[in-house]
């Protein structure tokens, strides 16, 4: 008896979908809203699986050095530029120089890479998480 | 105001660049396409407006590096792994005079920061070193960069160090 009631927890587990939850600006709000009625979408999980499999589609496209872009009837383009996205481009990879060092440059260096990382600084922590 | 950092691209306008620095200003005219394009020495990014998309406001270029393994003094060496040392170097880093006090300089360090702690997970790299002029060496302190002890302390640039794992715990808090 407890070994069925543990099977069917551990299926209840299995199946059990992640849930999303994200706090929405008034403009945001307005966007989604006004894209899911532009694509009539009617479900918010259902948008956001059409927009992460968007987002998976760009990632591969600049993963593979692709450009994403697009043209107007006149054959105008546009290229799209995601800071994020960029990060992921294989350009990312950077080319290599050759730098001088003097002996005490080296020991310092030394010392504070086979030490602990220093802690960041309070405008450091301000800096990444603006 | 708000803003786009990306690469540079081959028709950004840089002719009116000034960040009231000569060498500076002579990289991103001059330089700093050639450099990343043709030669690959170095990589360009730039913060522009996105009602100027064009205008380049500021910039900052990162090339790899390494220290080579038997270049460390030899009593340090000891214990020390039989590899050379990777790094990312913050090559160069201005913004122009007439958008002092935006925040543009704060953002393109963090968008720096970003994409080295991206390349370390893709290529490896152990800390970011920077070149600063002495007078800016209180500005990356700031953010975390360690001066390193120099035998030569006349020279105009100060070389600075920040460990990659600092940058990596900043961004898991």
């Amino acid at each position: 008896m407890s070994a069925t009631s543990g099977t069917k927890k551990a299926q209840r587990n299995h199946t059990r979908k992640p849930k999303f939850q994200a706090d929405l600006a008034p403009l945001e709000d307005r966007i989604v809203r006004s894209l899911k009625e532009e694509l009539q979408v009617s479900s918010n999980s259902d948008f956001m699986s059409d927009a992460v499999a968007l987002f998976q589609w760009a990632v591969g496209e600049r993963r593979r050095g692709r450009k994403i872009f697009s043209e107007s009837t006149t054959g105008e383009k546009a290229v799209l530029v995601l800071p994020r996205l960029e990060r992921v481009a294989p350009e990312a990879v950077l080319p290599h120089v050759i730098l001088d060092w003097n002996e005490k440059e080296l020991a310092t260096l030394l010392d504070l890479t086979r030490g602990e990382p220093a802690q960041p600084t309070e405008a450091l922590v301000r800096l990444m998480r603006g | 105001m708000g803003v786009i950092i990306r690469r540079l691209q081959e028709d950004d306008v840089v002719e009116n660049f000034d960040c009231q620095d000569e060498v500076l200003n002579n990289y991103l005219k001059n330089h700093a396409w050639t450099n990343q394009q043709k030669i690959s020495i170095g990589v360009t990014y730039v913060v522009v407006d996105e009602s100027a998309p064009r205008i380049v406001l500021g910039y900052f270029t990162l090339a790899s590096s390494a220290v080579p393994r038997d270049s460390f003094p030899t009593k340090h060496v000891r214990g020390l792994p039989r590899y050379d040392l990777p790094l990312i170097l913050l090559a160069r880093l201005a913004v122009d005079y007439r958008c002092a006090g935006k925040g543009l300089g704060p953002q393109l360090l963090a968008e720096a920061f970003r994409i080295s702690v991206a390349v370390s997970e893709q290529v490896g790299c152990r800390c970011i070193i920077t070149d600063a002029y002495r007078d800016k060496v209180s500005w990356y302190a700031k953010y975390g960069f360690i001066p390193l002890e120099s035998t030569s302390e006349n020279q105009p640039t100060q070389r600075m160090f920040l460990d990659i794992r600092t940058l990596k715990a900043t961004l898991k808090s």
